[in-house]
């Protein structure tokens, strides 16, 4: 009788939506919140592929109320993305030495959302400042 | 003695590669592209109205950098999905790992390649 009998931990199959672990569940899942706004970019891609008739049916689609609805809620999925993605860098990355003394989490995560601000800020200022070009 | 045998190589460096690089292109630019095309553009906020027009586009997606554009952006955030669900997926033991894979990289993979297709057929 040497059978290995290992001791199983019970979990209830709902553990990914209870409390402590809802936090991972969400984070990781405002990954899926990324990848379904490249859907809607596939989708005016195909929109467009097929012409200007089925293109103006795709920017009529995207202004309704309903689409500016699923908009604000990929957004908020993107926002916690960046939040979360400068929270778990530091901790996946080797540690950062600079002039002999380890840059600190806290620094490394502040750094990378002001980046993250600052491109976002910078790409719209940019798109605004070619779309108001004559 | 036994000849020495060489560790069977795996794919996950390449999948957490392109999801790192989705998440990267995300965070960074991610906010943006959301208010952009999601709000700019359809309302006309901030930007002329033939912004976003189909001639616009299709110059835009037609230009070598605008191809580049566009598939980074579309096909590195369905990996960068297809990592994070997948994993998801297997930590809720939502079902067997070759059909999660399926679900999550395969369509990822198939995306990304339709998204190629189209970017090829746009023409340049």
């Amino acid at each position: 009788m040497s059978e290995r009998r290992p001791y199983r931990r019970a979990q209830a199959p709902d553990w990914w939506a209870r409390k402590p672990y809802l936090a991972y569940t969400i984070r990781e899942l405002s990954g899926v919140g990324v990848a379904l706004y490249g859907l809607v970019l596939l989708v005016g891609l195909i929109a467009l592929r097929h012409g200007p008739e089925s293109f103006a049916a795709y920017r009529a689609m995207l202004a309704t109320p309903l689409s500016l609805l699923l908009h604000l809620v990929l957004l908020a999925a993107m926002l916690w993305h960046v939040v979360t993605w400068f929270q778990t860098m530091p901790k996946t990355m080797p540690k950062l030495i600079v002039g002999g003394v380890q840059v600190p989490q806290q620094r490394m995560m502040r750094i990378g959302w002001a980046v993250a601000a600052a491109c976002s800020v910078l790409l719209l200022v940019c798109l605004v400042h070619v779309g108001g070009r004559p | 003695m036994s000849a020495p045998v060489a560790p069977k190589r795996s794919n996950s460096p390449v999948l957490w590669l392109l999801f790192g690089a989705g998440g990267m292109l995300a965070a960074l630019f991610g906010p943006a592209l959301i208010i952009f095309t999601g709000f700019m553009l359809p309302h006309g906020w901030g930007v002329p109205a033939g912004f976003g027009d189909y001639a616009h586009v299709l110059g835009f997606v037609r230009s070598p950098v605008g191809k580049l554009v566009a598939l980074a952006v579309i096909a590195l955030f369905f990996w960068h999905g297809a990592e994070r669900l997948f994993f998801t997926l297997m930590d809720m033991r939502a079902g067997d790992a070759l059909l999660l894979r399926l679900a999550t990289y395969g369509i990822a993979a198939v995306l990304s390649l339709v998204t190629l297709q189209l970017l090829l057929a746009v023409g340049f």
